[in-house]
């Protein structure tokens, strides 16, 4: 069998610092909703906060950042590619929303 | 790549420097997320394409009861994180103890997640029926999405259980209890998403 040696993760308390960090990400969102932005500006500024959130979870909860960097680099960026491609479906939302009829 | 000498002959490290059950657990991960990032895709698609989509939350009692709910299970990942911590230290029953604090945080979620689907149900709203005279898809993607997220949920409570039982009785060992703690923080991810997208916006 392959013996791996465990690597060194973060400490207790940088994990303490990361859940701090989300609830605040968290209660930002919440005032921020409450702010009326426009909803184009509203659902930027969710998403961006929810991907920071991801980021540190994976990064630090998922200890993704004391991996070696090719799991890193095997995973993630294809993950995105995927998740990117989806975006060719707005335009079609947005044809859907034209060509609905006026209600009677 | 390195050779090394095993019981049953040659084998050959990993690329990555983990053991396989943990990149397993990682490739599931990344389809998993794949398939939330499709759902929640087609959630904007039908919320972009019908105008008079829904906004029935209020602040009380359905955003301060989502707020709770994400606290409780970002809490579930730091206790998690504590138990694979332990684990690793060799202090089993300390990690027991964590387990069991997450697997408590991780019901404590589906109660008052369930709590919400009842009041819900109870006001009128079905998958295909809504009560305020809007678009009816609101009922389906909002249960779909979140219903999804739930079995999650619940699956990762049973998955740490049985983990738990095996690690206490020894026939787990630490290496088990972070590959369970990789899928439990990945659904705390997911809600990360599903909070903000589902909720926040549609607010009254």
């Amino acid at each position: 069998m392959t013996a791996i040696a465990p690597r060194r993760g973060p400490t207790m308390h940088l994990y303490v610092v990361v859940w701090i960090g989300l609830i605040l990400i968290v209660g930002l969102e919440v005032f921020l909703t409450y702010e009326r932005l426009p909803a184009a500006t509203l659902l930027a500024c969710l998403l961006g906060l929810a991907l920071i959130e991801a980021a540190l979870g994976v990064m630090y909860f998922m200890h993704l950042k004391y991996e070696r960097p090719a799991l890193f680099w095997s995973l993630i960026p294809y993950l995105l590619f995927a998740l990117v491609l989806m975006d060719h479906f707005w335009p079609d939302a947005l044809r859907l929303m034209r060509q609905r009829m006026p209600g009677p | 790549m390195r050779a090394q000498a095993g019981a049953g002959g040659l084998t050959e490290g990993s690329p990555y420097g983990i053991p396989s059950r943990k990149l397993g657990m990682w490739l599931f991960i990344t389809a998993d997320a794949a398939t939330f990032g499709a759902i929640l895709f087609a959630y904007g698609y039908l919320r972009l394409a019908n105008p008079n989509w829904t906004h029935p939350f209020a602040f009380s009692p359905t955003i301060v009861n989502g707020i709770v709910m994400t606290v409780v299970l970002l809490t579930s990942s730091l206790t998690m994180v504590a138990a694979v911590a332990t684990a690793q230290s060799g202090r089993t029953s300390a990690g027991v103890r964590w387990l069991g604090v997450t697997m408590l945080l991780g019901t404590v979620f589906a109660a008052l997640h369930l709590r919400e689907w009842f009041a819900m149900i109870a006001a009128g709203w079905r998958l295909f029926q809504n009560p305020m005279g809007g678009s009816p898809l609101f009922g389906a993607t909002f249960f779909g999405i979140t219903g999804l997220h739930l079995l999650h949920v619940v699956c990762g409570v049973i998955v740490i259980g049985v983990i738990t039982l095996g690690f206490r009785r020894g026939r787990f060992d630490a290496g088990h209890v972070e590959t369970t703690a990789l899928y439990w923080h990945f659904v705390d991810l997911v809600w990360m998403f599903v909070f903000p997208l589902v909720y926040l916006m549609n607010v009254r």
